[in-house]
């Protein structure tokens, strides 16, 4: 029975490493290497020796920090409790945490301070970790808190660079409204309850809403979304993820955001267990759809290769969020593993562009050119990246996001409510969008020409390549073998999501939960019949073999292959081959035709994202507003 | 009985918010962050008073079950809460002392070199 420790040790092995860093690791890098290595190794091992009792076997670790058990029935000591959905996320913080150490290791090699980077950067995973994995709501604050100073202190790193400071300022700026709120309804709920553990307060607050507990679930359910970055909280975090390092910029991306969705899906299935209310499936279904339309046309006018990525992030996360909030089995299933495939593939794409950068020194798309010739191994990761996030089959991808358009669709079916046929074709139109500007970054970074400043580029380490060749096997092995991942991750973290009873009973003793009445949740249980993707993998072909035959066979319509012409010559292919037509088009603006027409909408938009943080911290407090309003209305 | 309290700590939560949203000036900004830290502190010590409670500190045997005493646990929540403030607010300022030797300036409307 000595597993029961595990989560608290690898925690604490995070944190005992970043106080060992500061205090060893100053002179020598063997020794801070060796020490970041060491207990981002030893987390990821504790936690993997969980993954049988929890995922398998089906046990729920409750451990009570100090032994401090319930005394009749009211929790009082501090417990950390590890059902399969803490234990899914946890999985995936363990793998950010161990792959981007490795890719740090010679990633910020030729930077000063090092030692504070491994101290921050351990301390950010110790929190994540303690996040996902704890059971009391006042606990999960300090997490968030601890997180907060970490990502701000990591995005302000390279304090010399372009704009890092100003990205931290306003990160802190926005990331402490929203600590601040989730405080307050974490401070209004032990007013009512006289209780911090999660496990206590689903049972007491299960269907027994007051108006001040419903004013501390829309202040939870908004500081957790600025910690998600969700639209409109997004703002900071485009611009932390472009300035942070990569290799934090894909931990941001991996497992930071994460945290912020484990939270809202911890509130909303089970601490307040209000997930079977209409309102609130739509509040969060409007959240979600609105985040990944936004964030995908924010993406499409970007010049910048790591901001572009930022917007995607922000973008896939709507899909987390939307099929979170459907509330069927199916649902939950999409968004969970959507969520998972974001941490493998937007890492990897993180990781694609901090190779560019180290081995060119920039990321703008106008500069960069024809990388592939130099350096294969990068491109070759990046296209399996690319090819995941725009969902082509049979990468990982295509499996959830065609889970996540089946729920949505299957939802309108079911409920008859036009919102979730629109939120479907909004999805969709987010895919097509996300592949056009992916074959952008493609174009623009990898295949071209090579400009001349270029020319003595070489590919990054093995170290480097190393994270990144996991990460893509990983990506590929995920959406071919698609059942077991949902055997064994997904079926578990769906019904412990849903099973708010167990959850309880295992934290508070059996029975607790039957005595205060607390049912779980009835989601929809559709039982869905999968796709197979490599039925579309061979339709793909045979589509690609048609159409090839058909362009060579027909040898009249091929035009003239138009000489490389400097900067623009790269770009030929998409301008049919057509030599009369000079292009007047930017490196990174593939899609001018799509902006001209949109205009009004890009200039309203960028207006919004107008830099002053000042507009920033009125949409979040905006938004508080609204979701308070929201909540009075419709959910009592 | 504690009313006056709690309409205290959310005026002076809003005050926070009001001078992050409307203030330029960077260092006002850190303050209303300040001020919203302030006010929710004098919430959550507000939520644990028992009025005519004595202090939380007993040995076993005089713990009897009549006891009345103000709650504890909010007290240890607002302590920890009062050092997480003093921390965002010491690295806010030096994120500010950063930021003015970069731009020259304190002014919020400035410093945007990332929009768009």
């Amino acid at each position: 029975m000595s597993y029961v420790h595990f989560p608290v040790i690898a925690v604490m092995t995070l944190f005992m490493g970043a106080f060992l860093t500061v205090v060893l690791g100053k002179h020598s890098r063997a020794v801070r290497s060796f020490l970041a290595i060491a207990a981002s190794g030893i987390a990821f091992v504790l936690i993997a020796m969980l993954v049988k009792p929890v995922l398998i076997d089906g046990e729920i670790i409750s451990y009570w920090m100090g032994n401090w058990n319930p005394v009749n029935g009211y929790a009082i000591g501090i417990g950390y409790e590890v059902d399969q959905l803490g234990m899914f996320f946890a999985l995936l913080v363990v793998s950010t945490i161990l792959l981007s150490a490795v890719y740090s290791l010679r990633y910020i090699e030729r930077d000063s301070s090092q030692e504070f980077y491994y101290v921050l950067f351990l301390m950010l995973s110790g929190s994540v970790l303690g996040l996902v994995l704890t059971g009391d709501v006042f606990n999960m604050f300090i997490m968030i808190e601890i997180m907060t100073f970490t990502a701000v202190g990591l995005t302000a790193f390279r304090n010399t660079g372009f704009g890092s400071v100003e990205a931290a300022f306003k990160y802190l700026v926005i990331g402490s409204i929203g600590s601040s709120f989730t405080l307050f309804g974490i401070a209004i709920l032990y007013g009512q309850c006289h209780t911090l553990n999660m496990a206590q307060l689903s049972a007491m607050l299960s269907g027994n809403h007051s108006p001040a507990t419903l004013m501390a679930f829309a202040l939870m359910f908004t500081g957790l979304a600025v910690k998600s970055y969700i639209v409109p909280f997004h703002t900071p975090a485009a611009d932390a993820y472009t300035t942070a390092p990569s290799s934090i910029s894909m931990v941001f991306s991996g497992m930071v955001n994460k945290a912020g969705v484990y939270g809202i899906i911890r509130l909303v299935y089970i601490i307040f267990r209000t997930m079977d209310i209409p309102a609130v499936q739509t509040l969060m279904v409007i959240f979600g759809a609105v985040t990944m339309f936004i964030g995908v046309t924010m993406a499409l006018a970007q010049h910048d290769f790591k901001r572009l990525l930022a917007f995607h992030s922000i973008s896939q996360i709507g899909y987390v969020i939307t099929a979170v909030g459907l509330c069927t089995s199916l649902g939950l299933t999409g968004g969970l593993f959507h969520a998972m495939n974001h941490t493998l593939f937007k890492g990897l794409l993180f990781l694609c562009a901090g190779a560019v950068l180290r081995a060119t020194g920039t990321t703008n798309l106008d500069q960069l050119g024809g990388l592939s010739k130099k350096m294969p191994a990068t491109t070759v990761c990046f296209l399996i990246g690319a090819f995941s996030i725009s969902g082509l089959p049979p990468f990982n991808g295509f499996a959830s996001k065609w889970l996540v358009y089946q729920a949505a669709y299957d939802k309108a079916v079911t409920t008859g409510n036009f919102l979730y046929v629109f939120v479907t074709i909004v999805a969709l139109i987010v895919s097509v969008m996300t592949l056009a500007s992916f074959i952008k970054v493609t174009q623009a970074a990898f295949f071209g020409q090579l400009p001349e400043r270029l020319k003595d580029v070489e590919e990054v380490p093995f170290l480097m390549q190393l994270p990144m060749w996991i990460m893509s096997a990983l990506c590929v092995l995920s959406g071919v073998f698609y059942n077991f991942v949902d055997k064994y991750l997904l079926v578990p973290a769906v019904s412990a999501a849903l099973g708010v009873s167990r959850y309880i009973d295992s934290m508070m003793g059996s029975g607790y939960a039957a005595e205060k009445c607390v049912t779980d949740i009835q989601a929809s249980g559709v039982h869905f019949s999968y796709w197979n993707p490599m039925v579309w993998l061979a339709l793909f072909v045979i589509v690609l073999c048609a159409a090839c035959l058909c362009i060579l066979t027909s040898k009249g319509s091929r035009g003239e292959i138009l000489e490389g012409d400097g900067e623009d010559g790269k770009y030929a292919t998409f301008f049919s081959g057509e030599k009369a037509l000079p292009s007047h088009v930017g490196g990174s603006d593939l899609f001018w035709g799509f902006k001209t027409d949109w205009k009004g909408y890009f200039n309203i938009m960028e207006g919004l994202h107008s830099g002053v943080v000042n507009d920033y911290a009125l949409y979040v407090v905006a938004a508080a507003a609204i979701v308070v309003v929201f909540t009075f209305m419709f959910m009592r | 009985m504690m009313l006056v309290n709690y309409i205290a700590s959310v005026i002076l939560v809003v005050l926070g918010l009001y001078t992050i949203i409307t203030k330029k000036n960077l260092i006002k900004i850190v303050l209303g962050m300040g001020i919203v830290d302030y006010g929710i502190n004098l919430f959550i010590v507000s939520t644990g008073y028992n009025d005519g409670g004595t202090a939380p500190i007993y040995n076993m045997t005089e713990l009897v079950s009549g006891a009345y005493f103000v709650d504890p646990v909010p007290q240890a929540l607002t302590l920890t809460s009062i050092v997480i403030g003093a921390c965002v607010d010491a690295m806010a300022l030096s994120l500010v002392i950063k930021l003015y030797r970069q731009y020259k300036t304190v002014d919020a409307s400035e410093i945007r070199r990332l929009r768009g």
